[in-house]
């Protein structure tokens, strides 16, 4: 065997697969079509955001690289939703693309048992029952063998792009699509499906009027994605806020026939979430006018990124309609929007460790399981070279659970539901969203990081020290009681004379940095540290409430499917439902019962079998 | 095996193959319904009346489930502690209020062990008196330990989830099909057809609405909301449909359970005449003599569909005869546990300070309905507030029963043709919606995020959910992305 691992794709799922194979000992091909387009943030600048920061750290606290790599290329950063509550905060950083790219390039080439190499995956090598992977072969003629592989092809697998008339085979603007793996996978007996997504124009910086637009400044103070990183220094370059107008509408509207997606060229499903401005035109007509973020690409590129106004018409129509925007009246396109059409295989083809159920050894991740973003994708790599390498060591897989991390959600989601159009996490995805705060994410994962390997003992350390501090904070806030010297301090403090400083808290009009100014022990400790607690306390009674409808979604995963069950002989299962089940094969009731058009009936039929097989 | 059960034999007639398809599929129906309301919990104490509802000698409640006999154990008092006792036993012995130590029934407990009962679950089952009074009082008290009342069949779903019963055992199926046609039939005579999935259903939409609104806003917090505003009024409009729709509990429960009416008055004053009336058979001694009826008597009758457990007393006087007296005590009592007291005057005499005490010391209950008897004999004229009768003619009778109706049902919610609640699960459900619900209505008042006014909409969902089905967090996405232009 030449390699213990291939890692297919040189996007974020590919970099987090590779590198979390290569740091757990295994000698692991990274190969990819160009290796100077690693890493690229192909379509929006920035890392994070609702749910997705939370996963970024989640990735973090498992040993996985996309943290520190914002972390050290960001231009802005800001934590979302202050008002909107603790639970649905999120970081998010606009990236330097350029630097992000070499930062992760540079990453890799320096990771040992990790080689790099430039060239094109065409074909898979299978034993003779097409049972098991082998290995790979490549556009040059390669055969390259491992006992695992993980395939991250992104939006490159038969990937075409789309502009007005303009038609290439493409997976990003100028680079070519891979041609002949979707082929391959289909003959092997893959299903494989079109997805649609789209990017906007990226415009000349001088060519526009910033009198006219609005400025969104970062916060201040820059926080670090990474539970390794303590401070981030970095520099802070604002967005910019404009919208589109009437006459902006009139001219997509009057143009929409040359529209691919609307004359029909594109077959592929795209995203609800993330409209075209094509599509916000024609299916909300009473909208006045588009909200437009001008985002920079880096801070040495005259690139910047429109924000909200994806568009695949033809570039002139782009440019005319641009230009009906305040402050980009003399705009120059300097790349124009598109849309990209891919094949994607569908996810429930894949068991929870993301390991394909027609081929043993090779994982699938990234956008080719049919999601979208950057985080998605890291998320799913590192999942799935973690899971890659405890097939190889033959250790049991890691798989998350929803109740304990986003990315939990997100696998489960695939796996068990599929999805018909790019998979983008939200917030309202996850059940028990309280429970995921992202500043929880080490709280969370770190151990199962630990445990795998990813994570070294100094980060270990560090980890314990901190669990430590957060207890005393806890111990030092449920023991310390309000006295006639703190309400001399603080008068409004008089009703809660003689009660710990945990009840104030309680109270909403009371914060932590009031109890700071009364206790300096409480100063001792950092900001994040203090408030991590200060939520803990402050919505105790939700985080009780979450955590009994937790304990009872624990009922049903703890019931564990045999992997050999058969549907067959269950008889009083209905036909649809029995089909679902031998497809998707679920590891647990739990996951069963999360099966669309499987009934509860069935359910409570599989419930019979199971408990009657364990003898009960 | 089911298929194998339903074929067995070849010459199966159709009839029989057809009630066998029917029960077959109701209870899938009905595995479903338990599923989803159960949230798959299905281990926890249930309790059910084993023998019909009504009069009788013995009446058998029957429970089942998780510490079910520690549960009894601490309610009952025999020669030993029942949680002691062997497996298929029977023990004699009373239940009390831990309360107030009042004495509930006499009873014989028999105990089961798991798995060797009807479920397969520790069991016990109660051999009580076969009173309906005597019945609610020891199912509240059963209640009041943590049993709850178990849905139609569930002891039969245990029995076939724990395996001790076949899904062809012609027992089961019968109870089932049993079952679901009594449910039928209730459904039938209170108008609900369908009509209760119909309200909860539309709960459901306005509520995922409302949370979209919510949740968009959360999952694009950089985007400006034209309708940023969770809606308010609708919520107040929502949550007193909610409430509306949790009172008809109350009707329900009196059409299936029925209520008891007491009969009360001075001596005289002619209350076994108005109880053969409305008995239609004679079945007190009605004589001249005051103070006849000492003990009190019982019949069933049925009052505008209410079902009526009605009681003739004693009549009211001090006495010294310890016969009397003891009448007299038992009679408070009667009066104590009535739905209704219907008072009677003796028109002939008019109201006396007996009269006016009684009155006076029931009026704020709700439950006393005053009647103004032997109105064709007496020339009085009958005070406003009492409905004159006259026990001897019938006459007056019939606007005596819509009075009870109205003191029963208020204007009564099954007059009209919206849906009623008469399980206790569908009430515990919407309790938990309305709790919820109310939890947002004080969390918007203080301003609370919205992360946290989502967790008390989705449990508000998740309880409309155990009863006709969950809301995924997709129809949440779709009105979302239905209703808002967002996305960059």
């Amino acid at each position: 065997m030449d390699f213990d691992a291939i890692a297919i794709g040189g996007g974020h799922a590919g970099i987090e697969a590779g590198l979390a194979l290569a740091r757990l000992g295994f000698k692991t091909l990274f190969i990819t079509q160009n290796l100077d387009c690693i890493a690229k943030l192909s379509c929006n600048p920035a890392i994070g955001g609702l749910a997705k920061g939370n996963v970024v750290r989640e990735i973090d606290a498992l040993g996985g690289q996309m943290a520190r790599l914002i972390d050290s290329t960001m231009i802005q950063f800001r934590i979302l939703n202050r008002s909107k509550g603790p639970a649905v905060q999120a970081p998010r950083a606009q990236a330097d693309k350029a630097a992000y790219a070499l930062l992760a390039k540079q990453t890799l080439e320096q990771q040992k048992n990790l080689s790099l190499f430039q060239d094109t995956v065409v074909d898979l090598i299978c034993d003779g029952k097409m049972k098991k992977i082998k290995g790979v072969v490549t556009e040059r003629g390669n055969r390259i063998t491992a006992g695992v592989v993980v395939l991250t092809t992104g939006t490159f697998m038969e990937a075409r792009i789309f502009i007005g008339d303009y038609m290439t085979s493409s997976g990003r603007l100028g680079e070519p699509a891979a041609v002949g793996l979707g082929e391959s996978l289909r003959k092997i007996g893959f299903e494989v499906g079109r997805l649609k997504t789209g990017t906007p124009a990226r415009v000349l910086k001088s060519s526009l009027d910033f009198s006219r637009l609005e400025e969104q400044k970062g916060d201040e103070i820059q926080l670090p994605f990474s539970f390794s990183n303590h401070r981030i220094e970095r520099p802070h370059v604002p967005c910019y806020i404009t919208y589109t107008t009437e006459a902006t509408h009139k001219i997509i509207r009057d143009n929409i026939k040359y529209s691919p997606l609307y004359g029909g060229k594109i077959v592929g499903i795209g995203p609800r979430y993330c409209p075209s401005i094509e599509d916000k035109v024609m299916r909300f007509p009473d909208r006045g006018r588009h909200q437009i973020f001008v985002e920079p690409e880096g801070l040495n590129t005259e690139e910047m990124y429109l924000n909200g106004i994806s568009s695949s018409l033809p570039e002139q129509v782009q440019e005319r309609f641009l230009r009906t925007v305040p402050g980009l009246e003399r705009v120059v396109i300097m790349k124009p929007g598109y849309a990209v059409e891919y094949d994607y295989i569908n996810p429930t083809q894949l068991y929870p460790n993301l390991e394909s159920k027609l081929l043993q050894g090779l994982f699938i991740a990234g956008q080719t399981n049919g999601t979208s973003g950057y985080e998605e994708a890291a998320a799913q790599g590192l999942l799935a070279g973690i899971n890659a390498a405890l097939k190889l060591q033959k250790k049991k897989p890691l798989i998350l659970s929803r109740a304990e991390s986003y990315i939990g959600v997100l696998i489960d989601d695939l796996v068990t539901l599929g999805t018909k159009e790019p998979y983008r996490l939200f917030t309202s995805r996850a059940e028990y969203r309280l429970c995921l705060r992202h500043d929880t994410a080490d709280m969370r994962l770190f151990s199962k990081g630990y445990a795998i390997g990813l994570q070294n003992n100094e980060a270990n350390e560090r980890f314990e020290a901190k669990v430590e501090k957060l207890n005393a904070i806890n111990e030092l806030l449920h023991k310390r009681k309000v006295d006639t010297h703190d309400i001399s301090a603080e008068p409004l403090l008089s009703k809660y004379k003689g009660k710990t400083f945990a009840r104030i808290l309680k109270d909403p009009a009371f914060t932590m940095s009031v109890l700071k100014k009364l206790d300096g022990a409480l100063n001792d400790f950092s900001a994040a540290l203090s408030t991590q607690i200060e939520l803990d306390i402050k919505y105790a009674g939700y985080l009780k409430r979450q955590q009994e409808q937790v304990a009872r979604f624990k009922r049903l995963e703890k019931l564990i499917i045999p992997s050999e069950f058969n549907y067959d002989s269950a008889k009083g299962l209905s036909k649809e439902s029995r089909e679902k089940l031998k497809t998707i094969r679920p590891l647990s009731v739990g996951q069963a019962s999360r099966i669309s058009g499987v009934r509860n009936s069935d359910i409570a039929v599989l419930l019979v079998y199971l408990t009657k097989k364990s003898g009960a | 095996m089911f298929a194998r059960g339903l074929c067995r034999e070849k010459s199966i007639k159709i009839a029989k193959f057809k009630s066998a398809v029917i029960a077959y599929e109701s209870f899938f129906l009905y595995l479903l319904i338990m599923v989803k309301e159960s949230a798959f919990d299905l281990h926890d104490p249930i309790v059910a009346l084993a023998t019909p509802w009504g009069e009788s000698a013995i009446a058998v409640i029957r429970t089942s489930g998780e510490d079910c006999i520690k549960k009894i154990a601490g309610v009952f008092k025999g020669t030993d502690n029942l949680s002691n006792k062997k497996s298929h036993t029977v023990n004699y012995g009373t239940l009390y209020n831990p309360k107030d130590g009042e004495l509930v029934d006499e009873v014989l407990a028999a105990v089961y062990h798991s798995p060797h009962s009807y479920t397969g679950e520790d069991a016990v089952e109660l051999f009580c008196h076969g009173s309906p009074a005597a019945l609610q009082k020891t199912l509240k008290l059963l209640y009041e330990q943590g049993f709850r009342q178990a849905d139609a069949g569930e002891f039969t779903l245990r029995a076939f989830l724990n395996g001790k019963i076949d899904l062809t055992k012609a027992e089961a199926v019968n109870e089932i099909i049993r079952a679901k046609s009594d449910k039928a039939r209730r459904l039938a005579l209170h108008r609900l057809a369908g009509s209760i999935e119909k309200t909860i259903n539309s709960f459901k939409t306005r509520l995922v609405d409302m949370l979209s609104a919510l949740e968009v806003m959360i999952d694009y917090p950089d985007e400006q909301y034209e309708h940023n505003e969770f809606p308010p009024q609708e919520f107040k409009k929502l949550l007193a449909e909610v409430h509306a729709l949790l009172a008809t509990y109350k009707a329900g429960r009196i059409y299936q359970e029925g209520v008891g009416v007491a009969l009360a008055g001075r001596t005289n004053s002619g209350k076994s005449t108005l109880f053969n009336l409305m008995l239609k058979e004679d079945r007190s001694i009605v004589s001249d003599v005051h103070g006849t009826t000492r003990d009190f008597i019982e019949g069933s009758i049925a009052i505008k569909g209410i079902p009526v457990r009605l009681y003739d007393t004693a009549g009211l006087r001090s006495t010294d005869h310890p016969v009397e007296a003891e009448g007299i005590r038992r009679t408070d009592k009667i009066i104590t546990n009535a739905d209704i007291i219907i008072y009677l005057i003796d028109g002939s005499l008019g109201v006396c300070g007996e009269d006016e005490k009684f009155i006076n010391q029931y009026k704020s209950g709700g439950r006393l309905l005053v009647v103004w008897n032997k109105c064709d004999l007496s020339g009085k004229k009958v005070p406003k507030a009492f409905i004159p009768i006259s026990s001897l003619t019938g006459q007056g009778l019939q606007n005596m029963e819509k009075a009870i109706v109205f003191l029963l049902l208020g204007s009564s919610p099954l007059e009209s043709d919206g849906p009623v609640i008469d399980s206790l699960r569908q009430k515990q459900s919407l309790e938990q919606a309305l709790a919820a619900l109310k939890r947002v209505e004080t969390g918007y008042k203080n301003r609370v995020s919205y992360d946290l006014l989502a967790v008390d909409i989705k449990e508000a969902l998740d309880a409309f959910g155990h009863i006709t089905g969950q809301v995924t967090s997709e129809e949440i996405l779709r009105a979302m992305f239905s209703k808002f232009c967002v996305g960059k």
